[in-house]
């Protein structure tokens, strides 16, 4: 590890992160609709008894703050807020959620995409669900939280783009029972309100600057920030990917993880979470979002993403519930060039 | 007694040189306690770090000793308690009550926890009162004054173009002597000072009765509501400063093995797993409660304060808002239910 090794902030994930967020009455008015449209819906499903939870979000302590929220009640709908603080990925709360009858979920583009994984890793019936689809202009972020400790955040840091949402390429669901959103909100209208999702060509050049970087320079760069993981897991519990029943981490009669915080250990961690989810990312960016060290954790499962998508023409994860993850299958006319 | 901020860079430099100093700084993602030095840049305008300074004297992982066999095939054990001595500089309040909790932990009730009395006693502290709370602190609804850190051996203030200096310990005032080139015996306040004698932090919670009601709520559907949204990742007990729960184990390699504890986190349900297999905490529900239970509730039984100290780490970096100042708040709207009531008779009258 040098002093010049490669900076490890979140910052440089995607360049685009740092562009500004112009909220405008449009922007405000379409929250206001959907979030309406949201409250009538849950009330109605409540009350038809087809659902017996809605997942969304609802108002937290703090202004610029939301937190996942579990309405059973349809006296208790007006809860449920939509907004461009609504940070949190919700699809995997289906999991625990299902176990009291059908559950209906806000879903995204991320939530979407969350969901279809998991039916596909036979987590989930398709028919457990009831899908809100939702309009998303992409989420910012709440620093008088998060960067609280900060004595002067600027106050034009509150309207930055999540990294999360700066290379989401499908920000709207891709698959949904019904759309809550207006049907001319789509990207292209949503664009003018906050920055349209990454362009294709740049979409992993991020990734490219660290394939550009010499064996040592990645190297220090790797090292750097496995050194700083202080392994809380908040990564495997959040992604929609990571539904072992059992963890390897946690199999502790095997043995495979050793408990030290060292670079070693931290590293073995992460490098085995990447291969065992490395096919089947939805690259919802969560795992990134709740790390509490701010470690840039997309960086290499999106240089997976890349090498699928340019090496063997894979598909995006979780567009549809069918299509077999690329780990899963074996064509003769694979790449092998090391063969 | 006051050090001028001009001549801080001098004194840390020089104190530096003796023992291993340790500063609150910003790392390139978060902030923590860095030595000083080494092209680190003291941040003392950090409301507090974003991690907390208990791995000073609870490292997160701690070698304890090593066994094996030696060359002439015979067993052996050395444990080594050993540590340097280390000046924690522009510690906060609340992380110093945390050092309290911890002393309580691994130094009183009959069991002295060798590896943590070593670092602890060759700590010495330098806390910095607060002038200017975060929106997350709220230390002054846990008791505690952000103007004062009684634990600490040196109390900083700031008086505009200097730090006042009181030692509250012996060990602070030795230490103060030692260096007394440095600090000169004005009493003078500049336009700059700041007020840290009645810090009032904005998010407020009400603890009045919460431990005494937490006593009858064990089974309350409160933690149902609040269990759905937590992720049980580690990321409250490991940015908290007073949690402090651990995990023995080994590693061994050929002759060798090594013996070392590590931050455990009872979020993990591997934490409570038992040989066999049985998990007396399985279940989500049981562990998101365990844990404020023990912050708010069993703590105070056993060492009479809370094991929250307000500081406001988790409300920050909670992945999904789960927010103990709210959580505070609802024990304090909940009902109990009327048998629970009638069986305790009188709790809420009988506080200490």
């Amino acid at each position: 590890m040098t002093d010049t090794a490669p900076s490890i902030t979140r910052e440089q994930t995607a360049r685009v992160q740092t562009a500004r967020v112009q909220t405008t009455r449009v922007h405000t008015a379409l929250f206001a609709e959907v979030t309406q449209k949201l409250r009538l819906r849950a009330k109605e499903l409540l009350e038809s008894g087809e659902v017996v939870s809605v997942i969304g979000w609802e108002a937290g302590r703090f202004e610029n703050q939301t937190t996942p929220a579990f309405i059973t009640d349809a006296n208790k709908v007006d809860r449920l807020i939509f907004n461009e603080y609504c940070a949190n990925t919700l699809g995997k709360y289906v999991l625990s959620e299902k176990l009291d009858g059908k559950v209906a979920v806000c879903v995204r583009g991320c939530e979407s995409r969350g969901i279809n994984r998991m039916i596909s890793d036979n987590q989930l019936k398709r028919s457990e669900v009831y899908l809100l689809g939702l309009p998303c202009p992409g989420m910012v972020e709440s620093p008088e939280v998060s960067h609280a400790s900060e004595p002067s955040h600027a106050p034009e840091a509150s309207s930055k783009l999540l990294s999360k949402c700066a290379f989401c390429t499908h920000r709207q669901p891709v698959v949904f029972d019904e759309y809550l959103g207006t049907c001319e909100a789509t990207d292209e209208t949503l664009g003018g309100l906050i920055p349209k999702p990454i362009d294709p060509s740049e979409r992993f050049s991020d990734v490219e600057e660290l394939e550009a970087l010499s064996l040592d320079e990645r190297n220090a760069y790797f090292e750097k920030l496995y050194n700083n993981c202080i392994r809380c897991y908040a990564c495997r519990e959040v992604c929609p990917c990571c539904t072992c029943r059992e963890c390897f981490v946690d199999q502790a009669r095997a043995g495979w993880q050793g408990k030290q915080n060292n670079l070693e250990e931290n590293r073995f961690y992460n490098l085995t979470r990447v291969f065992h989810i490395g096919d089947r990312c939805v690259e919802c960016g969560e795992c990134e979002r709740v790390c509490p060290m701010e470690l840039p954790l997309m960086k290499i499962n999106r240089k997976m993403v890349k090498d699928l998508t340019t090496l063997f023409s894979v598909p995006e994860a979780g567009l549809d519930s069918e299509t077999i993850s690329p780990l899963n299958t074996y064509d003769v006319a694979d790449l092998e060039e090391y063969l | 007694m006051q050090l001028s901020k001009e001549r801080v860079d001098a004194f840390l430099a020089e104190l530096n040189q003796a023992v291993r100093v340790y500063v609150p700084a910003r790392g390139e993602a978060v902030s923590s306690f860095a030595r000083y030095g080494q092209g680190t840049e003291p941040a003392f305008d950090l409301v507090n770090t974003d991690m907390p300074p208990k791995d000073m004297l609870f490292p997160q992982t701690e070698k304890m000793y090593r066994y094996g066999l030696d060359d002439e095939g015979k067993p052996f054990v050395d444990a080594t308690f050993d540590a340097d001595e280390v000046v924690l500089f522009g510690v906060r309040p609340c992380d110093m009550r945390s050092i309290e909790c911890m002393d309580d932990v691994f130094l009183t009730r009959g069991f002295i926890d060798e590896y943590y009395e070593t670092r602890r006693q060759k700590l010495t502290t330098f806390a910095l009162a607060c002038t200017a709370p975060a929106p997350t602190c709220f230390c002054d609804s846990m008791g505690l004054n952000a103007g004062q850190a009684p634990a600490a051996d040196v109390l900083l203030k700031d008086v505009g173009a200097a730090w006042q200096l009181a030692a509250q310990s012996e060990k602070g005032a030795a230490l103060l002597g030692k260096y007394k080139g440095f600090f000169d015996e004005s009493d003078v306040q500049d336009a700059g000072a700041k007020n840290s004698d009645s810090v009032s932090c904005t998010l407020k919670v009400d603890m009045d009765g919460v431990k005494e009601k937490l006593d009858q709520m064990f089974d309350h559907p409160l933690w149902e509501d609040i269990t759905k949204k937590c992720l049980t990742c580690g990321t409250c007990t490991y940015v908290c400063p007073t949690c402090y729960c651990f995990d023995i184990s080994q590693s061994n390699r050929m002759k060798i093995g090594e013996r070392y504890r590590c931050w455990d986190s009872c979020m993990f349900s591997v934490y409570s797993e038992m040989a066999g297999g049985h998990n007396p905490r399985a279940d989500k529900l049981s562990r998101v409660r365990q844990r404020f239970m023990h912050k708010l509730c069993f703590f105070e039984d056993r060492y009479g304060k809370s094991l929250c100290v307000g500081c406001g780490r988790c409300i920050q970096k909670c992945p999904v808002a789960l927010d103990i100042s709210c959580l505070i708040d609802d024990i304090g709207a909940a009902e109990l239910a009327p048998v629970a009531l009638a069986g305790e008779k009188g709790a809420g009258d009988g506080k200490h």
